[in-house]
């Protein structure tokens, strides 16, 4: 197939309908084509427009009652297993285990889904509760005083700012929540790497005058963090938000790789 | 549990015994929701589920016509973002893009298996109680908002594409036919379908830049 004919593929591509061999030419031609790549962005922008084509409908209650039981079934299902998994038994203990195997599956099952009928709400409202709390984990802070701080930081007026991994590590990603008249904002990290000991990652306003400490960012074994950034100034006083890598305990300008820099 | 939505705005505060975790819930992205929901996180997927389901059943019902198989569509759509989250990768393309795309392939797989066996009779299901039936009373209004709002701008831009060029987009994007299937269904030759493609996504992409789209 001559070049002609793979540019003829692109807007098939971008509406993915295309076969699987004519979707691994286009793959290559545009691995060695980067010109031919903002062609398919335009296309792909287009093309990715087009669910919302579809007049929206409202699903039904069931629909979600059902994949939400599912889900916290399966979940349930993931915690038993992990749990069992970190268990180290005696052979004794395996001994008993065996004897008692099938009946105590038998009733966990009966009980597990008579659990998760009655309890599909309560297993929601905790599972709502967690997805903070991983977060704040990270930040060794009580939910409690946490819970204020968001509250104080998440005014009507807030704006969301998408923050972008440089070069150093592009997987990172994330948002800075603030209103700009205020002192304060939330910040959410993820797809940051882990340092090596010694090494922290420290967090940057940065405006006309320079960069300025915005606080220690810590981060989990997954590459998430979460910051209650406060500072002297409005936030939108300032015109970029960096995290550099810093040595344990901070810097006063930064000396490290600059991982995270985007405009605000 | 009272509401307080703002749909054209980015706040919305509900007020209730949650309202701190709910406020920042809401404002978090779908791409941090889904490295949530990797981690095994219900309430994150339940945020997507209220921010996408009712394009994701839109979807779905446009391609096979079915309500009923649309809603299994709809929850399978779901159920395999919670079981492969960790496979989505944010700098490969949006999290919409990724969710919309699992469910077109499910609703286009259904939509061939449907086409391929003898037409089968409708049955109804009397064991659904009314209340099963009804609309979801928690789906997020200001995203419904936003999902009526996104409909009228591509509607209106796809309805400025010539018949023939907006067909073709149709036909390859809901339901999965190849440019050779198209050249087949409308009798034009291969080079027309993909000269309408190319000037109808391009038309497409102009009308969406000019009303200013944010997918």
């Amino acid at each position: 197939m001559d070049q002609r004919q793979i540019e003829e593929l692109l807007p098939f591509y971008a509406l993915d309908a295309l076969t699987e061999e004519e979707r691994e030419l286009v793959e290559s031609y545009l691995a060695e084509h980067p010109e031919a790549r903002a062609q398919i962005e335009e296309m792909s922008g287009a093309a990715s427009s087009l669910p919302y084509s579809a007049l929206p409908v409202e699903p039904p209650r069931r629909a979600k009652e059902a994949l939400m039981a599912r889900v916290a079934a399966d979940a349930e299902a993931r915690a038993r297993a992990s749990k069992h998994a970190s268990r180290q038994p005696s052979r004794r203990v395996m001994r008993f285990e065996n004897i008692f195997q099938a009946f105590s599956m038998g009733v966990a099952t009966v009980a597990i889904v008579w659990a998760v009928i009655l309890n599909t709400q309560l297993a929601q409202l905790r599972n709502e509760v967690s997805l903070l709390g991983d977060a704040l984990i990270a930040q060794s802070n009580s939910l409690e005083q946490i819970n204020a701080k968001l509250t104080q930081t998440t005014p009507a007026g807030a704006v969301t700012i998408s923050l972008k991994g440089t070069d150093v590590q592009p997987d990172a990603y994330g948002q800075l929540i603030a209103d700009p008249n205020s002192q304060s904002a939330v910040l959410v990290i993820a797809g940051l790497g882990q340092l090596e000991p010694g090494k922290i990652y420290q967090v940057w306003l940065i405006d006309g005058g320079g960069p300025k400490s915005a606080g220690i960012l810590t981060v989990d074994a997954n590459g998430q963090g979460l910051l209650i950034l406060s500072s002297e100034l409005a936030i939108g006083e300032f015109n970029s938000l960096g995290i550099s890598i810093e040595p344990d305990g901070g810097s006063e300008q930064p000396t490290g790789d600059i991982v995270v820099l985007s405009d605000l | 549990m009272t509401r307080d939505k703002n749909v054209t705005g980015v706040s919305i505060r509900i007020k209730n015994e949650s309202s701190a975790l709910r406020v920042t819930s809401e404002q978090v992205s779908d791409e941090i929701l889904a490295s949530q929901v990797a981690r095994g996180n219900g309430a994150a997927l339940e945020t997507l589920y209220y921010r996408h389901a009712s394009t994701v059943l839109a979807v779905s019902l446009k391609v096979i016509g079915d309500q009923a198989a649309a809603e299994d569509v709809l929850q399978e759509t779901f159920w395999r973002v919670w079981r492969s989250a960790s496979t989505y990768q944010p700098q490969r393309g949006s999290f919409t893009g990724w969710l919309f795309r699992i469910a077109r392939n499910l609703a286009i797989d259904e939509y061939r298996r449907r086409n391929v066996r003898p037409p089968q009779m409708t049955v109804t299901d009397d064991a659904d109680s009314i209340l099963d039936q009804v609309a979801d009373p928690d789906m997020d209004v200001a995203e419904q908002a936003q999902s009526v709002f996104k409909n009228r701008q591509v509607r209106d831009a796809l309805a400025s594409l010539p018949r023939m060029q907006r067909q073709v987009i149709e036909m390859a994007y809901f339901y999965g036919m190849t440019r050779q299937e198209i050249a087949e269904a409308t009798g034009e030759a291969l080079g027309t379908i993909h000269t309408r493609a190319r000037l109808g996504l391009q038309k497409l992409r102009e009308e969406l830049e000019r009303v200013e789209f944010e997918g």
